[in-house]
C-alpha cells in the first residue's frame, strides 16, 4: 500500500473550504480512483498506478510538482492513510525512510484527529508526542477516554485495517475559485484560471477526454460601480480535443489579452463546455526518431487567438472559372472540404492581386513598368450573370480576355482586357511569381 | 553514492579507455614534412576556399546547377537562407517551387508569412502545394511578420517556412536564425534587394533576378565557402504555363523590341539582331 495525503493549507490566508478540497480530488483522480477526503486533506492510495506512471519516483516528483500549482502545501507518502496524513501535518514527506513505529511515536500528539477532545487531559498527564500516548496502558485509555482514540492509534501504526469513503469523478466539470485579492487587469486572472485549467486538466485524465471548448466566467465583486454589470465570460475553442494544460494556458493567455476588466474580479468559474474522447497513443517499444515540437495546429491556434481568427488561413478551390471566386480562403482550423475541386489545366498565376490594376495604355499596347509584351492567350472568360450581389441589384458578370505578358522588369504578368466597355481598357491581375 | 564513477577514478585502466591511443598516431608519421597535417586532422579541417560540407540535413532545390554550388547540395535546413529581390512577389514561387512541391510530398506543411499579395492555389497546384499543404498567415506589420515566424520556427511544425520581411534589422534576423537550428524545415526570408548592403546572421544568402528567356538569375553572394563569381542562370517556367508554351516562346526575348532587351538587362545573351518586333501573338 502506498498512500499520499495531500493536505491543503489551514492558515487564515486560505480558507480549506469543502470547494478547494473536492478541487483537488478531482484533480487526483487523475493518478487513481481511490480518493477519500479526510479533515483538511486529501487521501489517495497509488500503489497500484506505481507502474503506469513510471516508478515510484517519476509518480512522487509529478505529484508534488503539480500538487504545489492546485494548492496543496504538503505531500507525504506512508504505508497507511492515517500515517500519511500525521506525517503531512508534522511536515515530513518520506514515511519509508525509517519504520512507521519509530518515525510516528516521535511526532507531536495533535497530528492525529482523535487526540484532539482529549489533547487537554492527554497533556496534564504529561503526554507529548504519539508515542507517549501509546505507552499508556491500553484498557485505562479505553475506559478514560473513548474508543475512537484507540483505534485511530491501532490504524495510523498499521494494526487495524481502515475502510475509506471513496471520491466519485463529477460527471461535469464546473469548478469555481475565490480569488485570494481582487484582480483588477484581465491577464493577470491568469494566475487563478491557471489552477483551474490544471484541476481540469486532472479531471479529463480521469476520464481519459480532452476538452475542444471551455468557458471562463468571472464575476465581479460586490464594490463595483452600478454599470459593471455582473461579470463576463469568454469561451476558448481548439480544433483538435487536449488535455495538455500549457496548451491551453497559452490560449487562455492570448484571449486574455484582449479583454477589458470594468471592475475588479473577485471570483472565477471554469467549465469544459465540450469533452471529448481522447485516443492516447501507446508508447513505441524501440526509440524512434522522436520530433521535437508541438503540432503545427497548435501553434496555427496560437497565432489565430492573437492575430485573429481571419487572419490564419487555408485555401478552398471552388469550381469557378473566374479568379477572384476561383480561390476561397477559410480560416485554418476549418476542415476542408472532403472532395477537392479538380483541376482545369489552364494556366493560373500564382499569385493574384486583390483588386485589379488599371494598366495605362500606350500605343494600344498596356504598359506596367515598361511595355507588355504579350505572349500567349486569350484566354476568354466570360460569366457570372447568375451571381448576383446581395441588394445591389446588380450581377458579378465578368467578360474578359487573359493574357500573359512578359515585363522586363516585372516578371511574368497575367493581365485581361475587358471586352464589354466602350473602350476596352487594360487590367494586371496576377504574377506568375 | 555513485559506485560507478568511485570505480573509474580506482581503476587507472579505465582512465585508458578515455584518451585516445597513441599508437596509430606513431604509426601514420613517419615522413611528415613541416606545415603537414596527419591525414585524420586534414579530412576534419574545412578551408575557406572550399564549399561547406553537408553539416545538416538538405532539401534539393530542384535546380541541377543550383544545387552544384549549394553547400551540402541543396537548400540547408536547420537555417536561414536569405532571397533577395528588387520587388518582392515577382519569382519566389519559381525559385522555391521544386523544394515545396517535396515537403508537400513528404505530406509537410508549407506556411507563408506576409506575401505581397495573395497566395492563388490554382497556380500553386502547378508547382506540386496543394490546399492540404499550405497556410497562409495574414502577419501585416514587422513586428506580427517576426512574432508569427518565431512561434512557427519555435514549435518546429512546418515543413517549409517563407517569410516576406520588407524591414527587418540585423539582430532581428540573427535572432530567427538562432532559432531555425533548432528547426528542421528550411526557412526562406525574402528581402529586398537593398539588405544586400547590410550584414545579415543567415549562413546563405542569394539575390535572384528574372531573366527574359525563363530564367532566373541568382548572386550567391554568401554561402559556407567562397562567394560565388558570376551568375547562375535557372531555366525555370512557371508552372502553369508549360503546357501551353511553344517553340515561338521558348524565347521571348526576340519577341520584344531590340531596345528594351537591351537595355534591361546585361546578362540576357544578346540574341542575333531581332528582325521585327512582334506585336502580338495570336
Amino acid at each position: 500500500m502506498l498512500w499520499s495525503a495531500l493536505l491543503l493549507p489551514s492558515a487564515p490566508t486560505a480558507p480549506c473550504t469543502e470547494a478547494a478540497r473536492r478541487a483537488v480530488a478531482t484533480w487526483a483522480l487523475q493518478f487513481t480512483p481511490r480518493v477519500a477526503l479526510a479533515d483538511g486533506a486529501v487521501l489517495m492510495e497509488v500503489a497500484t498506478s506505481v507502474r503506469l506512471f513510471g516508478g515510484k519516483r517519476a509518480l512522487r516528483d509529478r505529484v508534488v510538482a503539480e500538487s504545489a500549482g492546485v494548492g496543496v502545501a504538503q505531500v507525504a507518502w506512508a504505508a497507511n492513510s492515517l500515517a500519511a496524513l500525521a506525517l503531512a501535518r508534522a511536515g515530513l514527506e518520506n514515511g519509508f525512510k525509517q519504520p512507521l513505529p519509530l518515525l510516528l511515536d516521535a511526532l507531536p500528539m495533535q497530528v492525529l484527529s482523535a487526540v484532539h477532545p482529549h489533547q487537554l487531559t492527554l497533556a496534564h498527564i504529561g503526554c507529548r508526542t504519539l508515542g507517549d500516548v501509546r505507552a499508556l496502558p491500553r484498557g485505562g485509555v479505553g475506559r478514560r477516554f473513548d474508543k475512537q482514540l484507540l483505534q485511530a492509534l491501532d490504524q495510523a501504526y498499521g494494526a487495524e485495517p481502515e475502510a475509506h469513503v471513496w471520491v466519485a469523478l463529477p460527471e461535469r466539470f464546473d469548478e469555481h475559485l475565490e480569488l485570494m485579492a481582487r484582480v483588477e487587469q484581465a491577464p493577470a486572472l491568469l494566475w487563478g484560471a491557471r489552477r483551474l485549467l490544471l484541476v481540469m486538466s486532472g479531471w479529463l485524465a480521469a476520464r481519459r477526454a480532452g476538452v475542444t471548448a471551455f468557458t471562463l466566467r468571472w464575476a465581479h465583486d460586490a464594490m463595483r460601480s452600478r454599470d459593471a454589470g455582473e461579470g463576463g465570460e469568454i469561451t476558448v475553442r481548439t480544433a483538435e480535443p487536449t488535455r495538455d494544460t500549457e496548451h491551453l494556458c497559452r490560449l487562455l493567455a492570448e484571449h486574455l489579452a484582449h479583454v477589458q476588466l470594468p471592475a475588479p474580479v473577485g471570483d472565477l468559474h471554469l467549465l469544459a463546455t465540450e469533452v471529448q474522447p481522447l485516443l492516447e497513443r501507446s508508447a513505441s517499444l524501440l526509440p524512434d526518431t522522436v520530433r521535437q515540437g508541438e503540432t503545427l495546429h497548435l501553434v496555427l491556434e496560437r497565432l489565430a487567438a492573437r492575430l485573429g481568427p481571419g487572419r490564419v488561413l487555408r485555401p478552398v478551390v471552388q469550381p469557378d472559372h473566374r479568379q477572384e471566386w476561383m480561390c476561397r480562403w477559410q480560416s485554418a482550423p476549418e476542415p476542408l472540404p472532403r472532395k477537392l475541386a479538380p483541376d482545369t489545366g489552364l494556366p493560373q498565376p500564382t499569385f493574384v492581386l486583390p483588386e485589379p490594376l488599371k494598366l495605362l495604355v500606350r500605343g494600344n499596347r498596356p504598359i506596367y513598368q515598361g511595355e507588355l509584351q504579350l505572349l500567349a492567350g486569350p484566354q476568354r472568360v466570360e460569366g457570372g450573370w447568375w451571381d448576383r450581389v446581395d441588394g445591389a441589384g446588380t450581377t458579378r458578370n465578368v467578360v474578359r480576355d487573359y493574357w500573359v505578358a512578359l515585363s522586363a522588369r516585372a516578371g511574368v504578368l497575367w493581365v485581361f482586357q475587358t471586352r464589354l466597355d466602350e473602350a476596352p481598357a487594360w487590367y494586371l491581375h496576377g504574377h506568375f511569381a | 553514492m555513485h559506485p560507478a564513477l568511485d570505480w573509474q577514478e580506482d581503476d587507472p585502466s579505465s582512465a585508458l579507455m578515455f584518451s585516445p591511443p597513441p599508437k596509430p598516431l606513431r604509426l601514420a608519421s613517419p615522413v611528415r614534412l613541416p606545415g603537414e597535417l596527419p591525414m585524420a586532422v586534414a579530412a576534419a579541417i574545412w578551408r575557406g576556399d572550399q564549399l561547406g560540407g553537408p553539416v545538416c540535413a538538405v532539401l534539393s532545390s530542384g535546380f541541377k546547377a543550383l544545387d552544384a554550388q549549394l553547400p551540402g547540395g541543396g537548400w540547408p535546413c536547420h537555417g536561414v537562407i536569405e532571397i533577395l529581390a528588387s520587388q518582392s512577389g515577382m519569382l519566389e514561387w519559381r525559385l522555391l517551387g521544386p523544394a515545396l512541391r517535396q515537403v508537400c510530398a513528404a505530406g509537410r506543411a508549407v506556411v507563408v508569412v506576409g506575401p505581397p499579395k495573395a497566395p492563388h492555389l490554382p497556380g500553386l497546384r502547378f508547382e506540386g502545394i496543394d490546399e492540404r499543404h499550405l497556410v497562409w498567415v495574414r502577419a501585416d506589420t514587422v513586428a506580427e511578420r517576426l512574432w508569427s515566424a518565431e512561434q512557427l520556427i519555435k514549435a518546429n511544425a512546418c515543413g517549409a517556412l517563407v517569410v516576406w520581411l520588407p524591414q527587418a534589422r540585423a539582430e532581428q534576423v540573427r535572432r530567427l536564425q538562432v532559432l531555425a537550428a533548432s528547426c528542421e524545415g528550411p526557412v526562406f526570408l525574402c528581402r529586398p534587394s537593398a539588405a544586400a548592403r547590410e550584414s545579415s546572421a543567415a549562413p546563405l544568402r542569394l539575390q535572384a533576378r528574372v531573366g527574359l528567356d525563363w530564367e532566373l538569375h541568382l548572386d550567391i553572394f554568401k554561402r559556407k565557402g567562397p562567394p560565388l563569381q558570376g551568375t547562375l542562370c535557372l531555366g525555370s517556367v512557371p508552372g502553369g504555363l508549360r503546357a501551353i508554351l511553344t517553340p515561338r516562346l521558348r524565347f521571348p526575348s526576340r519577341l520584344l523590341p531590340a531596345d528594351v532587351s537591351r537595355e534591361v538587362d546585361h546578362v540576357v545573351v544578346s540574341t542575333p539582331a531581332p528582325e521585327r518586333p512582334h506585336r502580338a501573338v495570336h
